[in-house]
Order: structure tokens, then C-alpha cells, then sequence
């Protein structure tokens, strides 16, 4: 038998789901306190929120002004049209807004929170059928596609909404990941339990926010979303999207056929586990797909700390991007973690004991489905340096 | 520049290198003795394409001869020459006998005899390569059997020993076989001149050649090795380190068809022509058996091993048919496996370097383009189309010309050979899907279940270390693509050396064998 040398070869240790239910009830971070996560963590998501801004301003660009577009060529263009911007494009010197609409996708697909259930309500048909008459009037080919498909526009207005529901979501986020860095930059946030305690207080601020989304249609201003549906950031956008992305995901195209043949997707949406968590951070034939667009997005805005941090370990430049999603699980596990306590059902320190039971079985749901994801990070430290 | 006793040289350099650094003064760091023996070999292959530069290939038989008598007694005389057979692998020898040494990274144990022995071996082949005397072809024949047995028994892996003395075993016999044959010859034709040229076995009865060329056969026969020689080859590879496997593999091997053509085919060839169809039939045999057996290999060493099983089968075909044609391709085939076999060997050893196994059902995808051996899973997938004689590449050319020249003389030992061949792709594709393609891991045999998700740290591959493989992968290509610019020379100095063999004589007249 072949003899395989220890260091090659890292356990990778996945904390049990008692383990992560312990995590969350006794207050502790579900990622290892450390003074290198720490750097790894602010420094993933302060690259990931310059991502999430131009992220953020392509979608409300592409609901607002490429609206009901039947040939959007330059939606990722954000209306700077010109020859050097078009040349950095098709030499792939850009953000790689294609993730973005992974993403929307996602959340289209799974369809899940109050976002979805307005999409399908009749009110927002009715504002469907306002707007598409109304564009009719001016537009040749909507007047010949609507009455042939009918279904057809009020889907590309779904799509529409979602895109700039997600764009106003990843604002909000964007602006809270940048605040973390100049926070931790300051001194204010020194550890991990800081971040996720500074997460969880940018979450509950803007949790209320309202979702509205209108667009200009032959003069007039129509709503897609209007402020009467009630829909706001946390639970109609942020909820949806961390099922649909950080968790569910979808299995990768090239894969689906092969897989599906095998069983291997289960028929119920709901049980996916494609998502960013589940991610396996290699590129090549995983169970998980790594969001491998978002990483080279990452990378461009790598701050310098991180990329020093990431040449000095393991094959420094060469796996730059498999740590890289490392690091983002890591800090997705911290968004998560802000995110399970802002919505625990009662205060931690809660005497009263059906208080404790219900933390306990909310704390267990969210264990049982997290210790299937990559929690082998929670506890690793960068790999080492080999030769 | 012809008056220089270039041939000499090709001994003296390696020698002469080989003894500068046993007796290198003071206590010289390994890396010095490293670059002693590189410059050294850089010398050598130096001559070596001297030699290539003054010799004519429009001219048949040996040249740029030297002789000298030595023990005229016992016929033993320094006598040297060179032609259209053994040139090529005179620089073979001294391509990957430097490959061998820059690729050497491990040497924290006597450096000092390790690369002694490694010269030592270089210029022994080159003695037999350039031998114009039976006497003193055997006595480098058997020079190189002692420092290979070294290097295998010092530097060689955990079973080093059981490998080692097995290796010592078969190829003894192999020599004595050898010896016996030579003696014999001169004791039958009752004449102790053992130059090749006036040896000539025509005077002997059918019965005495046919006995002469079948202890040769077996001598040989262990060398190359063929089925059933061949079972000190996979243990001889799989406890030898990689550098000591590029020669093994690469030049060593090519002793034995060196041999067969140039002694059996040679001084036998109305016998070789009575036994030639049972050659042909060997030849098949030894060519599926080597697939076969290739193809339940877990050890991706082992497979390489009995890759080369197969692969020396091509040759003994191609003698066997003895047609123009597949003899040019018998010639190719020498260089393109010892080309293609080195690149292999070296890959495995930078696979076993990094991951610390060579098993096939431990191993998975390794051409991971972030954490795996990327540029070195791409040379190897380059490599094992190269041995399954993919067009484009060296071992195609080879190949094509083998068959071509031995399908109408033996059809049916031609088409199984061609199977053979399929079975190549076969089982180099089962390596590289299972080692190279998938998710990256390393599947520790216990337990596999249990530790289904590893995350695999490999160290990386510097460039240097990759680098003889790239130059053995760029020579694999060229020859490919350009054989006729390349080799064309050479191929026109095989040609007229086979021209002179007597078998061919016979073949190129009117109604011949062919």
C-alpha cells in the first residue's frame, strides 16, 4: 500500500451539527476567533463590496433604462458607451456581471418570500398589462410579440423586478461591507464576534427598508413595485436571496444532464445544496460550483493585506482564487451567522425554558442544514506554506 | 576534424567524468558533484552531435572505425566504429543520460558514487553502442549491469533489494547467454577473430545457428525485455528512482534490440530467416501480454513498465519481418520509446515527488488547474497519445512504419500487434482519467468512504523540475511532425547500414524473404 505523507493530505474536519447548535446558543461565532480570520473576513467582504457596487448599479441600470429591451447588447455597459470601454469589455478587462444574473436567476428560479408571492399576485399583472399597453403603443415588436405570447412580457417584468430588487439588496450591502472595513480600519471592529454583531446591526437597520421599483414608460411613470405592496429589504429580498444563493443554488448547466441521470439532483427544490456555502472551492467536477466569476470579480479589488496574507501561504499566486472562496465561505458563514441571530426566535439569555426549546429547535433546523455545507473551513487557518 | 578519435571520445568524456569525480578533491557539495556530472554530459552530447556532423549517411557500413589491438590472443581487440544503427542511439545516450542527471533532485546520499555510477553507465552504453568487436561489445554490455545494480539497491525504494538482485539475476544470465553465443560462434567456425565483420556463420550447420541464435534470442530477449523475460523490468522500475527509470527505460533497454538486430539478425540470418515467423508470433504474443498486463496495473509506474513490454515487442516484429521498411521503423521505434518512455517515467516521478504514491485508485484529478499538477498532467496526457501512436507525434511515425513493413510478411502477427496498440490508448487513458481527471483528492486506501472530502495540498512544480520534460515532450512533437527533417539523415543512414545486414541482401534480391 502506498504510503501518503500527512502533510499532503488535510483532514478536512467538519464540526458535527451539535457542534454548530452549541455555536449558536451559547453566542459564540460559528468561525473560529481569530486574529487571521479576522483580516480574511473584512478584507474578503471589503472586496466583495466594491463587487456588490458595481454589481448593485448594472441591475437598477439594466431594470431602469434597458426596460422591456428585447436585444439589451450593452446592458453592462451602464449607458458609458464608448471605444475603450467596449475594448476593456471583449478583452474580458471587467466585472463579470454575468454572476450577478446567476444570482437573479437563483432567485427567480426558487421563487421563495414575499418578493416572489407579489410576482405572481394580480395586482401585479395588473400593472403588467398598464405598462405593456402603454409600450405597445410606440414599440412595433412588443405589439407583435404580446398578443402571440402573452405570458411572455409580463415574465420579462418579473425578471425585470428581481433584477432591480436584487440590485437595491446588494446597495445595501455593498454600503454595510465597505462600512465593516473603514469600522475594522478604525479600530471599532476587532474581532470576529465584532463583525458579526456589526452584520447583524446593519441587517436589523435596514431590514424595514422599503422595496419600491418604477420605470418610465412613454413619459409616464409607471410602477412595477409599488410602495402599497408592502415589500421590504430583510424578509422579501435578503431572506429569498440567502435561500437561493447561499444555500440552494442550481446545479451547473454543464452538469445538470449527467447528474440528473444519475439522481443525484433531488426533485425538490427546496433540498438543493448548490449554493455559495456548499461551494467546493476547486474548480473541477464538485458537488459544489464555485462561484468562480465572483472570485475573479474579488480579485481585481483584492485589498493588498489579503493578497499579501494569500502570496505567503500555500502556492501563494497559483490557488489565488480557490483561497479566495475560502475566504468568502468564511465570511458568508459570519453573514449567516449575523442573520440566524437577528432572527432568533427569543433573546439567548432568556430565562424562561419554551423560550430555550424554541432557540434550540431553530438553532438545531439551521445546524442540520449548515453541517452539510463547507464548515470544514470554520475552523482552518490558511494552508501552509509547501515546496 | 575527422582526424580526432572522435568515438573515443564518446568513451573518454563520460570515463574520464565518471573518475573526476570519485577523486574531486576535498568534499565536494552535492550540487558541485551535480554540475561536474551535467558538464560532463554536456561534453559528451557535444561529441555526440560531432559525430552526427562528420558522418556520411550516403555510405554504408561502419565509420570513423578505430582500432586497436588489445588481448589479439583471445580476439579481443579496442576496435570501434559507427553507423546508421547505432548512431542514433549513441545521442540518445547522451540526451537522456543528461535528463537523468538534471533531473536528479534527491541526492542527500553519496552524491559522489551517484553520479560517478551514472557516467559510468553513460559511457558503457556508448561502448556497446560503438563495439566493432563481440568481445568487447560483452565486456561494456556488462559494464553498465553493475552500477544500474547499484543505483537500484542504494537509491532505490523500500523493496530495492528483492528488485535489485532480481534485476542482477536475469540480465547475468542474459550476459552469459550472450558470452556463450559469441564463444560459440568462434568455437564452431574455429577462428578467434571476433571483429563483426569477418565473423560470419554461413560456414556453420543449420542446427549450430539455429542454437547460437537462440541463446542470443534469450540474452536479448531478457534484456528488452519480452514475454516471458520480462518480470525483473516492472519490480527493476518500480524501486528505481526516477532518473536511473529515464535510462532504464530510455537507453538501457535498447541494448537488447541493439543486439538482435545487430548480432541475430546480423550474424545469423538464414537461421533468423528459418525462425522468423515465430518471432513474428513472439513478437505479437509479447505485444498483447504487455498491454494486457498494462492495463491491470493500479502502479502507474508499473504500467509504463509493462508499456515498454509491449512497445519492444514492435521491434522484435519488425526484425522478425526484416523488410526495409520495418526496419527503418524498428530503428524509429528504439528512439521514439526511449524519447516517449523517458517523458513518461519522468512524469510519474514528479507525480510520486509531489503526492507521495503512484496508485491509480488513490489518486484523482491531478489536472486541477489551482491546487493540482497542471502543465505536468498536460505532458502526460501528451505523452501517452505519443505511446499510442497518436499521428503527430514520434511514436505514430514508428509505429506506422513497423506495421507497414511487417503486414505483408506476417498478417496476422501484424494485426494483433495493431491490437496492441489500441490497447495502449486503452490503458493510458484509464491513467489518465482516473489520476488526472475529476475532483482533485487523494484517497488514502483505508477508509476511502470516510475521508471522501479531503482538501489536497500538493506542493508545487517549479519550472526546473518540468523543464527536461519539456524538451523531451517538444523532441516527442517534432519527430511527429517533421520526421523526414529531423531524422531524415538518420533514417538514410539506417537504411543503408540494414542494407548491409546479410538478411537484407537477401531480402532486397529478386524472391527474397520479404
Amino acid at each position: 500500500m502506498p504510503v501518503i505523507s500527512a502533510e499532503l493530505v488535510r483532514s478536512g474536519g467538519m464540526p458535527a451539527a451539535e457542534e454548530l447548535t452549541g455555536r449558536l446558543l451559547s453566542g459564540h461565532t460559528l468561525l473560529r476567533d481569530t486574529p487571521e480570520h479576522l483580516v480574511e473576513v473584512v478584507d474578503v467582504l471589503a472586496s466583495y463590496g466594491e463587487v456588490l457596487d458595481a454589481y448593485s448599479i448594472n441591475l437598477i441600470y439594466q431594470a431602469e433604462k434597458q426596460f422591456l429591451n428585447p436585444f439589451p447588447v450593452f446592458k453592462y455597459f451602464d449607458g458609458d458607451l464608448n471605444l475603450a470601454r467596449l475594448w476593456r469589455h471583449l478583452n474580458h478587462d471587467r466585472i463579470n456581471f454575468e454572476y450577478a444574473e446567476y444570482c437573479m436567476k437563483a432567485m427567480l428560479w426558487h421563487g421563495t418570500g414575499g418578493l416572489d408571492a407579489y410576482l405572481d399576485s394580480p395586482a401585479f399583472l395588473d400593472h403588467c398589462r398598464r405598462i405593456i399597453a402603454r409600450k405597445r403603443r410606440r414599440d412595433p415588436l412588443l405589439a407583435l410579440l404580446d398578443p402571440l405570447a402573452p405570458s411572455f412580457l409580463p415574465e420579462l417584468i418579473r425578471t425585470a423586478a428581481t433584477v432591480h430588487a436584487l440590485g437595491q439588496f446588494w446597495r445595501v450591502m455593498s454600503d454595510l461591507f465597505l462600512d465593516l472595513a473603514t469600522a475594522e480600519r478604525q479600530g471599532r471592529v476587532r474581532s470576529i464576534a465584532d463583525v458579526v454583531a456589526f452584520i447583524q446591526q446593519g441587517l436589523v437597520a435596514a431590514a424595514a427598508q422599503p422595496i419600491t421599483y418604477g420605470v418610465e414608460v412613454a413619459g409616464e411613470h409607471c410602477w412595477v413595485l409599488p410602495p402599497e405592496a408592502g415589500l421590504t429589504f430583510l424578509v422579501d429580498v435578503a431572506v429569498p436571496y440567502v435561500e437561493a444563493v447561499f444555500l440552494r443554488g442550481m446545479p451547473f448547466f454543464g452538469t445538470v444532464s449527467f447528474n440528473a441521470q444519475a439522481q443525484q439532483i433531488s426533485p425538490d427544490q427546496a433540498r438543493f445544496t448548490y449554493g455559495a456555502l456548499y461551494a467546493d472551492p476547486l474548480p473541477t467536477m464538485g458537488a459544489g460550483i464555485p462561484p468562480s466569476l465572483l472570485m475573479q470579480d474579488m480579485y481585481r479589488h483584492l485589498p493588498e493585506r489579503l493578497h499579501q496574507m494569500y502570496r505567503q501561504c500555500s502556492r501563494g499566486e497559483g490557488d489565488v482564487h480557490v483561497k479566495i472562496c475560502q475566504s468568502f465561505q468564511k465570511s458568508m458563514f459570519c453573514v449567516t451567522n449575523a442573520a440566524i441571530n437577528g432572527t432568533m426566535p427569543h433573546p439567548l439569555e432568556a430565562p424562561d425554558p419554551a423560550h430555550q426549546a424554541a432557540n434550540r429547535a431553530y438553532a438545531e433546523a439551521w445546524a442540520a442544514r449548515l453541517s452539510v455545507a463547507r464548515t470544514d473551513c470554520l475552523d482552518e487557518a490558511l494552508p501552509p506554506v509547501l515546496d | 576534424m575527422t582526424s580526432l578519435p572522435l568515438l573515443s571520445l564518446l568513451l573518454a568524456v563520460p570515463f574520464l567524468g565518471c573518475l573526476g569525480l570519485l577523486l574531486w578533491p576535498g568534499s565536494p557539495s552535492p550540487n558541485q558533484l551535480r554540475g561536474g556530472a551535467i558538464a560532463t554530459l554536456v561534453l559528451q552530447l557535444l561529441v555526440s552531435l560531432l559525430v552526427l556532423l562528420v558522418f556520411d549517411s550516403s555510405l554504408s557500413g561502419l565509420q570513423l572505425r578505430e582500432s586497436h589491438g588489445w588481448l589479439p590472443g583471445i580476439g579481443l581487440d579496442y576496435r570501434l566504429g559507427v553507423d546508421g544503427l547505432s548512431l542514433p542511439l549513441v545521442l540518445i545516450n547522451a540526451a537522456l543520460s543528461l535528463v537523468a542527471v538534471v533531473c536528479t533532485r534527491e541526492f542527500s546520499r553519496r552524491p559522489r558514487v551517484y553520479f560517478a555510477l551514472l557516467l559510468l553507465i553513460s559511457g558503457a552504453v556508448n561502448g556497446a553502442f560503438l563495439a566493432d568487436n563481440l568481445l568487447l561489445f560483452f565486456l561494456f554490455y556488462e559494464l553498465e549491469l553493475i552500477p544500474l545494480w547499484l543505483l537500484i539497491s542504494i537509491w532505490g525504494g523500500a523493496n530495492r533489494a528483492y528488485a535489485a538482485t532480481k534485476f542482477l539475476l536475469f540480465t547475468a544470465v542474459s550476459g552469459m547467454l550472450i558470452l556463450g553465443a559469441f564463444l560459440g560462434l568462434a568455437l564452431l567456425t574455429g577462428t578467434v577473430d571476433f571483429s563483426l565483420t569477418p565473423v560470419s556463420s554461413e560456414r556453420l550447420a543449420m542446427g549450430s545457428q539455429l542454437w547460437l541464435l537462440g541463446a542470443l534470442l534469450v540474452g536479448f530477449g531478457i534484456k528488452m525485455p519480452l514475454v516471458p523475460f520480462h518480470t525483473w523490468l516492472p519490480d527493476a522500475h518500480t524501486q528505481a528512482s526516477t532518473p536511473v527509470s529515464v535510462l532504464l527505460a530510455g537507453v538501457l533497454l535498447k541494448l537488447g534490440t541493439y543486439g538482435l538486430l545487430r548480432f541475430g539478425l546480423g550474424l545469423f540470418p538464414e537461421a533468423w530467416a528459418r525462425l522468423a515467423p515465430a518471432l513474428a508470433i513472439w513478437a505479437a504474443v509479447s505485444v498483447v501480454f504487455g498491454s494486457l498486463a498494462a492495463i491491470a496495473q493500479r502502479d502507474m509506474k508499473k504500467m509504463v513498465a509493462y508499456s515498454s513490454v509491449g512497445h519492444m515487442g514492435y521491434v522484435l516484429l519488425a526484425a522478425a519481418a526484416a523488410t526495409p521498411v520495418a526496419l527503418l521503423g524498428a530503428q524509429f521505434q528504439m528512439v521514439s520509446h526511449g524519447l516517449i518512455s523517458a517523458l513518461l517515467f519522468l512524469l510519474v516521478g514528479i507525480v510520486y515527488r509531489k503526492t507521495g504514491t503512484r496508485d491509480l485508485d488513490v489518486l484523482h484529478g491531478l489536472l486541477n488547474p489551482q491546487r493540482g499538477l497542471p502543465l505536468t498532467g498536460s505532458l502526460m496526457i501528451l505523452g501517452v497519445m505519443a505511446s499510442a501512436g497518436l499521428p503527430g507525434m514520434a511514436g505514430f511515425i514508428a509505429e506506422f512504419l513497423v506495421f507497414r513493413g511487417s503486414l505483408n510478411a506476417y498478417p496476422l502477427a501484424t494485426l494483433l500487434s495493431m491490437v496492441g496498440s489500441g490497447l495502449t490508448a486503452v490503458y493510458f487513458l484509464l491513467l489518465v482519467n482516473r489520476a488526472f481527471f475529476g475532483r482533485l483528492a487523494i484517497t488514502p486506501p483505508q477508509d476511502p468512504l470516510r475521508h471522501a472530502r479531503l482538501d489536497v495540498l500538493l506542493p508545487p512544480v517549479a519550472p526546473r523540475e518540468t523543464l527536461p520534460a519539456i524538451a523531451l515532450a517538444a523532441a516527442v512533437v517534432v519527430m511527429g511532425l517533421l520526421p523526414q527533417q529531423t531524422l531524415g539523415d538518420l533514417s538514410e543512414a539506417t537504411t543503408t547500414a540494414m542494407a548491409d545486414l546479410p538478411v537484407m541482401v537477401a531480402v532486397l534480391q529478386p524472391g527474397g524473404l520479404g
